[in-house]
């Protein structure tokens, strides 16, 4: 196991490596010039060139990648053109915000999607699973963002119950944290509870037709611990795989969420960054973003052999 | 003849009239102390360097912070802020001998002297645009003693006082030592003035925090403008970034937001039937233009933008990117707005909303013009541009235009529009000048490449006189050779929106940017 843990996360060093220089290249493609951008509207070229200088930007590509490479190596994501400080600080800032945002979204998804995917899948057919499914298409097909704006108007303009937007920091306050935490929460994670719906009902579907099922059901067990003992934990395998991708689509996800909702995290960042052609920041929120998605890939894989004792890793 | 008694009826009356009239401002004992002011803003600034950049918003947030020599009150006009009056001007017009006010206190508790004023001012004149305007005519600036500065110029002009003036891009006085710390080309990043908020706290995207400055000193005179007396009453000056209008609009409706800016317009007719909101009309907020490429392609041929002029029906374009609000536009030719009394110019029959189709063809056949494809770039980023981008190139197909709209962001409108090669109009938005030799469209180094030579004749005339009678013929000359060059097209007035909640009180309605001194809660 430790071996097979080495190997994966040596492997993701040059995944890494590949991913930083495309999002390099990708950025530098889209035209658009910060300086113009950071000077204002009344700025004139020669402003413009001067302050080009001050940040680099009027060197040759190459040679902006190779020092991109050097700042790397010693762990230095370079200085956001926009925010006066090292990327790594605006990193760390925003990170909280979208930990708790994915992961009260995560809880939601879960919350909503593993019980209803198993009760539609145990009574195929039924009213409840018609009922479940039609809920679960509705929840893929509708945007976010229009979720998310309904919300709003509804439970923060008409009924007043919860903030519009906003964030408060769950370790300063959290009651209001929760508060402003419920509806992106709900909206995020309610999309993503359909996907977790559908793979539970079907996989609960497919092992409900296994011959051990059979066997326990002739045995005389009570259908409850049929259906909850023996067909769930088998049908958890896929299940734990669709709730890591959930995990990150969420990141995805989030940055909607966070625009709506206003939250200060790395989904907001990541845009003013792409608007503002911050280009450290961008490098720096894909590379965190990149190296997330394939941790939550290894995490998924560890916790299959946890689940299902014949899956074994060397 | 008339009864006595009639006679004390009008004076009673008089008496209860008087009391309901709008007297002046409530003193000071009504003016509530304390609070948090929680405004709404579009988001996060570039910088909080006001000599760095034009940008909107850094204009609004460092006017709260720093403060020049000099500010424009309500007519536009400077009047002193940290400078003690006028200047001494010497008899020659070359000398400017500025007397400061003593016992000012900068937020870290030192006292401002001629040496951090210098320092500024220089710093100012080689980074921000209206400085290096200003500095091309100056030839030195330096402490006479601790609390004078002279200035003394290359050349007459009219424009020192209004250059050290203008809130935009402004000559904000910082101390000497951060000065000294950060070069004109990098942007400072410790932020001290001598306005009557202090900045404590600015985390991107979450908030930036300014609280009342206690050593603040105000003017003795009435508060007029951005400038006169200035006095805080809220504790702390929260500003919010949102950068969704949508929520902007909802959070001021639910009360999260005292105050909110930059709206979109559509909202003007909810918020006007919300309790507890009052929206404002922000005059002047932009004229509307579509800048031309001088210097290289199709529209170098003055007669297809004097078409594209005359093609042009002003009233459906404006009503339609107002929301259909008629409070929220105004059709008027003036370079200056009409907010800008001493610049504003009217002058009858100039070519403008001529709505002359027939003319736009004439004039596109006498320009040669074969149907090419006009590259004309907008954004969708400001709303308000791609609407207006999107009506002209109707009416100008109507009139036998090819336009070729290309629709990108920001970003990339602002890189490409200063090359030359890659298109032939773009849209934007004009601000307030407040002097004609700040008008940069007319100019040869803004995008454009305006390089006309009778308005360049004219506008260094204008530069080097001094007198405001013989400034303002000039400056109607500008605009008759503007309407015949065609350098911009420029589209009528736009207006902005913001809003408020009624128990924020003191708020001077008719600033173009909003301020917080004087403003307090009532709640």
């Amino acid at each position: 196991m430790t071996t097979y843990l080495l190997r994966r996360l040596l492997a993701l060093l040059p995944v890494m490596l590949v991913v930083v220089t495309i999002v390099f290249f990708l950025i530098h493609l889209i035209p658009g010039d910060p300086v113009a951008v950071i000077l204002g509207p009344e700025a004139d070229a020669r402003q413009i060139e001067d302050a080009r200088r001050v940040l680099g930007l009027d060197r040759p590509l190459p040679e902006q990648l190779l020092r991109f490479y050097a700042r790397l190596l010693r762990g230095d994501l370079g200085r956001s053109y926009f925010l006066d400080r090292p990327v790594t600080t605006a990193l760390w800032e925003r990170a909280e915000p979208t930990l708790v945002l994915m992961a009260s979204a995560l809880f939601v998804a879960v919350l909503i999607g593993v019980p209803s995917g198993i009760v539609a899948g145990a009574h195929q057919g039924s009213g409840w699973d018609r009922a479940l499914m039609t809920l679960a298409l509705l929840g893929v097909c509708v945007p976010g963002f229009w979720l998310s704006l309904n919300f709003v108007y509804l439970f923060s303009v008409r009924l007043g119950w919860l903030p519009v937007a906003g964030y408060a920091s769950v370790f300063q306050d959290p009651v209001a944290a929760l508060r402003y935490m419920l509806l992106p929460a709900v909206s995020l994670g309610f999309s993503q509870s359909a996907l977790i719906a559908r793979i539970a009902r079907s996989c609960m579907i497919e092992v409900l037709r296994q011959d051990y099922i059979r066997t326990a059901r002739a045995k005389g067990l009570a259908e409850r611990s049929v259906v909850y003992l023996h067909a769930f934990r088998n049908a958890l395998v896929p299940v734990v795989t669709v709730i890591g991708i959930t995990m990150a689509i969420l990141i995805g996800g989030a940055v909607v969420t966070e625009i709506v909702f206003n939250i200060p995290g790395l989904g907001r960042l990541i845009i003013s960054a792409i608007l503002r052609r911050d280009y450290p920041v961008v490098q720096g929120v894909v590379l965190l973003t990149a190296a997330v998605y394939m941790l939550i890939n290894l995490v998924v894989d560890v916790v299959y052999a946890f689940i299902d004792p014949r899956i074994r890793y060397v | 003849m008339r009864h006595p008694k009639t006679r004390w009826t009008v004076v009673a009356l008089a008496v209860v009239l008087a009391l309901y009239l709008p007297g002046p401002l409530p003193d000071a004992a009504a003016q509530k102390k304390g609070g948090v002011l929680k405004v709404g803003n579009l988001g996060e600034p570039p910088t909080l360097d006001a000599h760095w950049t034009t940008a909107t918003i850094t204009e609004v947030l460092t006017n709260h912070i720093y403060e020049g020599l000099y500010a424009v009150d309500a007519r536009t006009q400077p009047i002193p802020m940290l400078a003690e009056g006028m200047p001494a001007v010497s008899k020659d017009g070359l000398g400017y001998t500025f007397k400061l006010r003593r016992g000012i206190k900068f937020h870290n508790g030192k006292e401002m002297t001629s040496a951090d004023v210098v320092a500024s001012l220089n710093r100012w004149g080689a980074q921000s645009t209206y400085g290096k305007t200003l500095y091309a005519r100056v030839a030195e600036v330096r402490a006479v003693d601790a609390y004078t500065v002279q200035m003394q110029l290359k050349e007459k002009t009219a424009t020192v006082l209004i250059s050290l003036a203008i809130p935009n891009n402004f000559a904000a006085i910082y101390p000497k030592e951060v000065v000294d710390k950060f070069k004109p080309a990098e942007k400072a990043t410790e932020w001290i003035g001598t306005g009557p908020f202090k900045l404590v706290e600015w985390k991107p995207d979450r908030h930036i925090k300014m609280v009342r400055f206690d050593d603040y000193q105000p003017r003795k005179e009435p508060a007029s403008g951005y400038g006169g007396r200035k006095v805080v009453h809220v504790d702390e000056l929260l500003w919010l970034p949102v950068p969704d209008a949508a929520i902007r609009v909802a959070q001021i409706e639910t009360g999260e937001l005292d105050f909110a800016d930059d709206l979109d317009l559509n909202a003007y007719g909810r918020l006007k039937k919300t309790a507890g909101v009052q929206p404002i009309v922000a005059k002047p907020y932009y004229w509307l233009v579509a800048v031309f490429n001088k210097k290289e392609g199709l529209m170098t041929n003055q007669k297809l933008r004097q078409a594209w002029q005359a093609a042009l029906d002003m009233e459906p374009i404006m009503k339609n990117v107002a929301g259909g609000h008629a409070e929220l536009y105004r059709l008027d030719s003036s370079l200056a707005f009409a907010e800008n009394a001493p610049w504003h110019t009217k002058i009858a029959g100039l070519p403008w909303n001529e709505k002359n189709r027939d003319k736009a063809r004439r004039l596109l056949r006498e320009a040669g013009y074969k149907g090419e494809p006009i590259r004309f770039m907008t954004t969708q980023e400001y709303k308000w541009m791609y609407d207006f981008a999107l009506l002209s190139k109707q009416q100008l197909e109507d009139a036998g235009f090819t336009i070729d709209l290309q629709v990108v962001d920001w970003a990339t409108l602002v890189k490409r529009r200063n090359n030359s090669k890659e298109y032939d109009a773009f849209t934007t938005g004009m601000g307030n000048f407040y002097d004609p030799t700040h008008h940069i469209y007319l100019g040869p180094n803004w995008p454009g490449w305006t390089n006309d030579e009778e308005i360049n004749r004219l506008l260094a005339d204008l530069a080097g006189e001094t007198d405001y009678r013989k400034r303002f013929a000039l400056w109607e000359q500008v605009t008759r050779a503007f309407y015949d060059r065609v350098p911009v097209a420029r589209y009528g007035d736009l207006f902005g929106l913001r809003a408020m909640r009624t128990h924020v009180k003191g708020f001077d309605t008719t600033l173009m940017r909003p301020r917080f001194h004087n403003v307090w809660l009532e709640k």
